[in-house]
């Protein structure tokens, strides 16, 4: 008689927390439209691996389908991988190859992972050398470089990583104003760019990927995996002979893979392991890197500005964009920039940073990867 | 190079944390600099042509 009942008999409250986890990150996805695309599938992954027994993930000894999809497509870094490929065919480097000085906010804008690294080292906190960076990648602000270095250094916190790098990402336009405004005047947030619309030649737009990726696999070959997957999309998408299958990377792969990639997610998300104290320290520093990343953007550009003349001054807000949140973050400081002076566009600037995050933050991700395996004990 | 990597091995985690912060953002910098300068000459080589 007790096996009949064994799905009421083996739940408990961890079990009905999960519940009101999924249904939460659910209800965001619906009602807020967070991230809808990744927040619903890894909300209702949370849920389904949290019901009695978990046949979902193992059950007599045999892999369900979301372990089959674990060990397929996150255990050995494919979803990744192909997200990548999708985000590359996606992105148009044109407007930092107009304003390439846009670069160094995308190096600037990545100060959030290095704090968050040290912090979460320190003894409040406690966390191993491997466990801090994996954790510091969330401030990367983009979840397949989150995941990945989660997945090599800290398997076990992939869940509370994935949940907080995809969460804060989608609270962009919440966390990075208020940051902006703290650390400028309104005469800074006033500022002018003038943009000159000028050509680029074709060629610039093929070699880029190719060399891009040359460069990065010699500095970190490590990073490869990252940075060839995003260039190769890219290449696809400059090459101007492959429309189909760039658009098919933009489109059927990318949602595939994050519809995919969620549920799968989510199915990290077991009570026994995501319900503890670490998690909710994971959480809360996912949102300090945020903060140092649009902090380090802004203040690189105030820097800056010391050495520019009047004519030229950067408006600081551009430093904020140099975060991988595309094109979000790029809409959120040309909004911003709209409301202090109507008429202001600094778009094409703010986009021009917004493409450079995506490049700093796959090669801070490829940075942590080649050195903490150097340090860690 | 490797007397650092070694001193920093025997040190402790914040230690390790920041060693691997500065280096990360220089790799980080040098990177992007790298590819800045290559767009700037390709821009403007590209603009002469």
């Amino acid at each position: 008689m007790g096996d009949v009942f064994i799905g009421f008999s083996s739940l408990g409250w961890q079990e009905f927390v999960m519940y009101l986890v999924g249904a939460t990150l659910v209800w965001l996805a619906i009602t807020k439209e967070y991230e809808p695309m990744l927040l619903l599938p890894i909300g209702f992954g949370a849920i389904l691996v949290n019901l009695p027994l978990s046949v979902v993930w193992e059950h007599e000894g045999s892999a369900g389908f979301l372990k089959v999809l674990y060990d397929g497509g996150i255990a050995n870094e494919l979803f990744p991988i192909l997200i990548f490929i999708a985000v590359g065919a996606m992105i148009d480097f044109g407007p930092l190859f107009k304003n390439p000085f846009m670069i160094f906010f995308g190096a600037a804008a990545q100060l959030g992972i290095f704090a968050t690294m040290i912090i979460a080292t320190l003894p409040p906190f406690g966390f191993s050398l491997k466990e801090a960076a994996a954790i510091g990648v969330i401030g990367a602000a983009d979840g397949p470089t989150a995941i990945y270095v989660a997945n090599k250094f800290a398997k076990g916190m992939l869940g509370p990583i994935s949940v907080a790098a995809y969460s804060y990402m989608s609270l962009v336009p919440l966390i990075q104003p208020p940051v902006i405004r703290l650390l400028t005047t309104r005469k800074e947030r006033r500022i002018h760019m003038a943009y000159h619309e000028a050509g680029v030649p074709r060629w610039l737009k093929v070699a880029f990927p190719i060399v891009a990726t040359m460069i990065a696999g010699i500095v970190a070959p490590i990073s490869v995996p990252l940075v060839g997957s995003l260039m190769f999309g890219n290449l696809i998408r400059e090459s101007g002979v492959l429309e189909r299958l760039s658009k098919t990377a933009q489109n059927e792969l990318a949602y595939l893979v994050t519809l995919l990639l969620g549920i799968t997610i989510g199915s990290s998300m077991r009570a026994d392991t995501f319900l503890n104290v670490r998690t909710l320290m994971i959480l809360g520093m996912g949102l300090v890197a945020f903060v140092f990343d649009t902090a380090g953007g802004v203040l690189f550009a105030k820097l800056i500005n010391l050495f520019l003349p009047g004519d030229r001054k950067i408006n600081p807000m551009i430093g904020a964009c140099g975060i991988s949140a595309f094109p979000m973050s790029g809409r959120v400081i040309q909004k911003m920039a709209a409301e202090e002076e109507k008429g202001n566009i600094i778009l094409m600037h703010a986009i021009g940073s917004n493409v450079s995050g995506q490049l700093g933050s796959i090669i801070a991700g490829g940075m942590i990867l080649a050195l903490v395996p150097l340090l860690a004990k | 190079m490797d007397g650092v990597i070694e001193s920093l091995r025997h040190s402790g985690t914040t230690a390790q944390a920041l060693g691997v912060s500065v280096g990360g953002l220089i790799g980080v910098f040098g990177t992007l600099a790298v590819f800045f300068a290559l767009i700037w000459i390709a821009v403007r080589i590209g603009g002469r042509s």
